[in-house]
């Protein structure tokens, strides 16, 4: 009989894992448009369960409300999609009673910088030891196409069809200024990318932020497109630079299309633990 | 057996040991078997030397309302005792300072206000504190001290009770505490020639069983402890600050969570959290923190996920008068927000029910997995009640989540339309539970579904559940009838019911043909056992601590018949004495 080599069993496994994957997925169907940026997403994610192995009753996935606050309903776990912008303090307040599950918060950029903005600064300098994604396309999408809290300067939406005169955020700069321990940019486009990034983040003991670049196919056909974001995306390649805020702020400020884990704080006890020490020591 | 039924006031400034002379009293007077109900007020502002009085009713008989007026007023600040005559008795007693360190101008000395009715005690309050202990501290002491000696009260019993007060602190703090007790008691009993009748010689009311002296906010904190809370979330706002205090204390050693968070709504959205992790949560917070939870309510009931807010209310609206009393957020409890979204409303009617509406709260909002607002107010939350040791919560009030069986998880439906509205709940963790919740209308499996049909399905399945809730409803408060209708029905809620009560008794000791009602629970109402009532009266007056008349509206669309009203916007808890002078004017 042939020898099986250990490449081809590698392979096989790997194959088997590839298909496996899509037990993370539900029985729904994703109701997004053709071509939106959040397929890629939820790839990444079912993929990153499944290298994981998290137990699916384990996983929570809490949302906001928009085209993103939808994905709870794609994934093969227990899902709750809440208020507009309020991901965040559900999504704390469940893991601070649940500390045994994991627990993703889900949110649009208009949900988690705009109307939930405000949630932002605590859950990071709290570290609350959620998993937190922002599909950032940088328009509201599930209203059709307003301009959002990142929309560039001048960008025509149906909000604003002279120009946006607002300024955009900069998340990652934001989230390294409120103390996220882990602050990661991915990439729809490029889910194994972004499979890696989200393993990381769930791994990581703390607040893990995530801005993922992302397309509106339907509402943004000037910026953030498929086109422009296969252009002009990158790898950081910033190995990961433990505590160096100062390198993180720089690519931050400078690097708005680079993708990978801009900084990780390992050593930061995280918000249960902290409450745990205080509490032991009263 | 002779009664005691008085009204004692303390006046002074910030700082001049006026509130804790009245926690001395009324400790000391509950010890000795008494019923007391205590409800001081401080000057708004944190410094400073503002007005305070502490205001204490002791009686031999059950208390029901703090009293509007003082049988005896101890000024310890003639400046702020002056505006406090306004509320002592026409024949009420002053007790007050006659040898001040600085000679009052005669339109500043209290005791020059006093009319002609009142009898005044003047007592060298500074000079005696002074000889006790060397500086005027005691001087609240050495008025206590006159008390005692002026109505014949236990003299060893008190000190003993003063000792108690500062077990913790010096022995020369005791001492000096103790020996201007003492000086006050001595030279009253030498120097004054009594002419009132108050005295507690041969009164020994009958001690009954362990007495817990607290407030509402304490009961609550106590009653969510002993019923397994285990997460709380909350935004600093008076009245209801003190709940957040407390737990933060106890929670932690209870095995619970406590997070202090950036807002209300922030609050309320990770109390929901923690409720759709299977866990009791709850939050506190008075009218302008509950506007802001307003958005997280729909959510609560429409994914019928369990969560309590306790909301003290203050005067309103907007940010209104943060350290008054008012009844006026009742419509905002049960009407706020949007849609068709019911909610179950409680409103304990005194202190120690406060207690049972905290257990009954919790256990509500898990069974029912529904939304559960408790209405206190600064009244309830703060006024001090010696109260029977309240039962501990049932095993049955505590386990209340009712989670889906094996069967049931084969082709599990989340919000499976069932007969009583309640459908089984899985927790995350449970395998095979998986389900998705959501705040758009959604089919049994917790899918969005916006079809007519199943909207109104499940609009009835959650309307269906109130039904049953009502009986859940703690025990109405009806007061007996000796005929077959009465002349009055008096109709109230929340902490306006005691006072409605008193009323009442004092109407039917006075021949007037009338009777009270009152229900706990405000939503869902018990609507025909309202009606039952209301048949059997010819007219109804319903007085409550707002200027529309909230409940009033509410309960006439019930009973389709005009009411008369009763409102006070004072800040000050509703007076038997005002719902009484009502009565006899109807
Ligand atoms: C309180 C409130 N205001 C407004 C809306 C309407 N609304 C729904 S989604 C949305 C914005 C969506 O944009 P974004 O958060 O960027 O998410 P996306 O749809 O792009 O995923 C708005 C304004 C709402 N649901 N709730
Ligand atoms: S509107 Fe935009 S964000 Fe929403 S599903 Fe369509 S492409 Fe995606």
């Amino acid at each position: 009989m042939e020898q099986i080599g250990s490449e081809y069993l590698d392979d096989k496994l790997a194959t088997v894992k590839e298909i496996d994957f899509l037990q993370y997925r539900s029985g729904d169907l994703p109701t997004w448009c053709p071509g939106c940026g959040y397929f890629g997403i939820v790839d990444a994610f079912y993929k990153a369960c499944r290298e994981l192995e998290l137990k699916h009753e384990d996983i929570v996935a809490v949302s906001g409300i928009g085209c993103s606050g939808r994905t709870p309903i794609f994934i093969n776990s227990y899902g709750f999609h809440t208020l507009h912008g309020r991901s965040i303090p559900v999504a704390s307040g469940l893991k601070l009673a649940r500390e045994d599950l994991n627990v993703f918060a889900v949110a649009g950029d208009g949900d988690a910088l705009g109307i939930g903005g405000g949630h932002l600064p605590h859950v990071a300098r709290k570290n609350i030891n959620i998993t937190f994604l922002l599909f950032d396309n940088s328009i509201y999408g599930l209203t059709k196409g307003q301009s959002s809290s990142t929309t560039p300067h001048e960008q025509k939406t149906n909000s604003h069809p002279a120009g946006n005169p607002d300024k955009p955020l900069n998340p990652i700069k934001l989230a390294l200024s409120y103390d996220a321990s882990f602050v990661a940019r991915g990439y729809a486009g490029d889910p194994q990318g972004l499979k890696e990034i989200i393993k990381a983040g769930t791994l990581h003991k703390g607040f893990s932020f995530i801005q993922i670049l992302t397309p509106c196919v339907t509402f943004d056909k000037e910026y953030r497109t498929w086109k422009n974001l296969k252009e002009n995306v990158y790898d950081l390649n910033l190995s990961v630079k433990e505590k160096n805020m100062e390198t993180a702020m720089r690519a931050a400020e400078n690097e708005p299309f680079g993708i990978g884990i801009f900084f990780q704080d390992t050593n930061r006890p995280h918000y249960q633990d902290i409450l745990r020490r205080l509490n032991a020591a009263d | 057996m002779k009664d005691i039924n008085l009204v004692v006031e303390i006046c002074g400034s910030a700082g001049e040991g006026t509130i804790s002379a009245g926690e001395i009293l009324s400790r000391f007077m509950s010890g000795q078997g008494f019923e007391i109900m205590s409800f001081d007020s401080y000057p708004a502002e944190i410094r400073g030397f503002g007005k305070c009085v502490a205001h204490t009713r002791i009686s031999t008989n059950p208390i029901y309302s703090p009293g509007k007026y003082a049988d005896v007023l101890i000024s310890l600040n003639d400046r702020h005792s002056i505006s406090q005559l306004s509320v002592l008795k026409s024949d009420g007693i002053l007790i007050y300072d006659n040898q001040p360190p600085k000679a009052h101008k005669e339109d500043q000395s209290v005791v020059g206000w006093a009319t002609p009715g009142m009898i005044s005690y003047g007592i060298p309050l500074n000079m005696l504190a002074n000889k006790a202990a060397g500086n005027a501290r005691g001087m609240n002491m050495v008025a206590l001290g006159a008390l005692a000696a002026l109505f014949h009260v236990d003299k060893d019993a008190f000190t003993g009770s003063i000792r108690n007060r500062y077990a913790k602190k010096k022995q020369i703090v005791v001492d000096s505490n103790v020996n201007s007790f003492l000086q006050g008691y001595e030279w009253t009993k030498t120097n004054v020639n009594k002419t009132d009748l108050i005295s507690f010689d041969s009164v020994s009311p009958q001690v009954q069983g362990e007495k817990l002296i607290t407030n509402g906010n304490q009961l609550v904190a106590r009653a969510a402890l002993d019923a397994k809370l285990s997460f709380y979330a909350g935004y600093p706002i008076t009245p209801a600050t003190k709940i957040m205090e407390i737990l933060s204390k106890e929670l932690p050693k209870h095995g619970g969570t406590l997070l202090q968070t950036e807002d209300e709504i922030a609050a309320i959205g990770a109390v929901i959290g923690a409720g759709f992790g299977g866990k009791r949560a709850m939050t506190a917070t008075s009218g302008p923190g509950f506007a802001l939870m307003t958005e997280f309510t729909g959510l609560s009931m429409m994914a019928e996920v369990p969560a309590v807010i306790i909301n003290s209310q203050r005067g309103g609206p907007s940010t209104g008068i943060p350290t008054k009393t008012e009844q006026s957020d009742f419509n905002a409890a049960l009407f706020s927000g949007t849609g068709d979204c019911p909610r179950v409303v409680l409103a304990p009617t005194d202190t120690s029910s406060c207690y049972q509406a905290m257990v009954t709260a919790l256990y509500i909002a898990e069974k029912y997995q529904t939304l559960v607002v408790l209405l206190l107010d600064f009244f309830l939350s703060n006024s001090i009640k010696n109260i029977d040791v309240p039962d501990k919560p049932s095993q049955e009030q505590i386990y209340a989540n009712i989670a889906p069986n094996k069967e049931q998880l084969k082709d599990y439906k989340r919000y499976k339309d069932t007969k009583n509205g309640i459908s089984p709940r899985a927790i995350p963790g449970t395998p095979g539970g998986m389900f998705f919740s959501t705040g758009l209308e959604h089919s049994e499996y917790g899918r969005p579904d916006y079809t007519d049909a199943n909207h109104l399905k499940m609009t009835k399945k959650r309307y269906r559940k109130f039904e049953s809730i009502l009986c859940e409803a703690p025990k109405l408060e009806i007061s007996a009838m000796d005929s077959e209708s009465v002349d009055i029905g008096v109709v109230s809620w929340g902490s306006s019911a005691g006072a409605a009560h008193e009323a009442v008794m004092i109407a039917r000791k006075e021949g007037m043909n009338a009777a009270s009602f009152s229900s706990m629970m405000v939503s869902p109402f018990p609507e025909d056992e309202l009606i039952a009532f209301t048949d059997r009266c010819k007219q109804i007056l319903i007085p409550e601590l707002n200027f529309s008349g909230q409940f009033a509206g509410f309960a006439a669309g019930i009973i389709k018949r005009p009411v008369e009203r009763l409102n006070f916007i004072t800040g000050r808890p509703m007076a038997a004495e005002d719902i009484l002078q009502k009565m006899r004017e109807m």
